[in-house]
């Protein structure tokens, strides 16, 4: 019997005033006019709560950027789901705060680009870190449970420790440092992204021995780089398992970037019920369960445990969906990544940090 | 600081219980906890109110047929993961 989606993701929005190298979103971003309006909005979440959904991500995009979030906030949470905003906090006045907290929100999760502001906004390019500073004092001031979240990457692991000690001195509940994930912009810009294992392998051990010192205090939690991992992630809990994603127009997703895969055709909110296509749709059953697995996944014993990794990445790399993630050592074409990891080992951008704007070479693009 | 018999163990900012038959289920960001009978039994004596002093003692009367000792160890190890996890502030 299939479970109901613990979580719903829900991207309000692709416009965002920052323009993030590492942006998960995908390359062509949907316009404002084809946005899902207030009142659709408040119907999904009603029918996600209906079907069984506990948390609500809100996210873009910049949510914020949405003039109605909180009358939506305010929906979700009479619906009885646990309201989660992922923000840049550009944008984010006291005034909006306290309506979004007088509306029930109950997790915030603010982004910092470095521990450096020079940097910070060079990263995310746009001036944005000294506002985010602003905004987290704000948050601080009310009762709303609140993650920093720091995207880490070849150009600012650097200043990890730095990173780390800014995020404390911040007082959240909760640290998120995650290491990049090749989707969307980050694919398009991965020279300039992708750590060097001794990089990886030092920002581990910082992580840890923060883990250690801030417990009790500070929950860390750590997105670890799958390009050096032994096996995949459990990409999403496994593809239509436990999660699912509405982008701005309302097309629901198994995940953020499943619309590089060819050949699936994505049902949208306004023609169907979220409830028949997380359950009977053709492309939430497409990779469903242990049956389209290839080898060696279909006996492998961690097949229950990663899912076979990542459709969106075995696409990407090998050209078809439905093949082994590549990230895992078992798979049969394994050697592309090793090839990616020492090609950047050799040719990737050098490091860029703390140089002034004028010396700064072009080494990635901008999301627009 | 460790738990104490003093310390007045509560749900984190953040952490929401709610009912689900017989058992409770704990929403915390990016995770949902689903709880029995005995885990909670514990927790929803997380009040900030109640001592673990005295939320022990009471675990005890409930489950007079179990050894004391090992109420008060498997409770104190309970809390202690769940603060790791930032659950439960004490």
């Amino acid at each position: 019997m299939l479970d109901a989606p613990l979580a719903v993701i829900a991207e309000l929005t692709h416009r965002c005033p920052l323009h993030c190298v590492y942006c998960s979103n995908p390359l062509e971003l949907v316009t404002r006019k084809s946005e899902l309006s207030t009142a659709e909005w408040e119907n999904v979440f009603a029918q996600a709560a209906e079907l069984g959904a506990l948390h609500v991500h809100l996210t873009g995009g910049e949510p914020v950027a949405r003039e109605d979030l909180a009358q939506l906030i305010r929906h979700a949470h009479a619906c009885g789901l646990y309201t989660n905003l992922i923000t840049s906090g550009v944008g984010l006045s006291e005034p909006r705060w306290n309506e979004f907290v007088a509306a029930g929100l109950d997790h915030v999760q603010l982004s910092f680009q470095d521990s450096r502001e020079a940097d910070a906004n060079w990263i995310a390019g746009a001036r944005s870190h000294v506002l985010k500073l602003e905004v987290a004092q704000i948050i601080r001031s009310s009762k709303v449970a609140f993650t920093v979240n720091v995207v880490v990457h070849r150009q600012n692991i650097q200043h990890l420790e730095e990173i780390i000690a800014l995020a404390e001195g911040l007082q959240p509940e909760r640290l998120e440092i995650a290491h990049v994930q090749y989707y969307g912009w980050a694919r398009k810009n991965i020279g300039a992204l992708l750590p060097s294992l001794r990089q990886v392998l030092e920002s581990l051990e910082i992580i840890r021995a923060a883990q250690k010192r801030l417990s009790g205090k500070i929950r860390v939690d750590t997105v670890l780089p799958d390009y050096y991992a032994r096996f995949p992630k459990a990409c999403m809990g496994g593809w239509g398992r436990r999660q699912l994603l509405i982008d701005p127009c309302g097309r629901v997703l198994p995940c953020h970037s499943a619309t590089v895969i060819p050949g699936l055709q994505f049902e949208n909110v306004r023609d169907g019920s979220l409830e028949w296509i997380w359950r009977q749709s053709a492309s939430f059953q497409k990779f469903r369960g242990y049956d389209w697995m290839p080898e060696p996944c279909r006996g492998c014993d961690r097949r229950s445990d990663d899912f076979g990794g990542c459709r969106c990445q075995a696409f990407m790399i090998t050209g078809d969906a439905a093949s082994t993630d590549p990230v895992c050592s078992l798979a049969p074409t394994h050697r592309l990544i090793e090839q990616q990891v020492f090609v950047n080992s050799l040719a990737g951008t050098s490091n860029q940090l703390e140089k002034s704007d004028f010396e700064r070479q072009q080494i990635w693009a901008y999301r627009s | 600081m460790p738990l104490q018999s003093s310390s007045r163990p509560r749900l984190t900012i953040g952490c929401r219980a709610k009912s689900e038959g017989e058992n409770w289920i704990v929403i915390f960001p990016e995770g949902v906890l689903r709880l029995q009978k005995t885990a909670r039994a514990v927790l929803e004596r997380c009040d900030g109110e109640r001592t673990f002093e005295e939320i022990i003692k009471e675990l005890q009367a409930l489950y007079s047929a179990s050894d004391p000792v090992k109420i008060r160890k498997d409770a104190e190890m309970f809390l202690e993961r769940l603060r790791e996890r930032r659950v439960v502030d004490f």
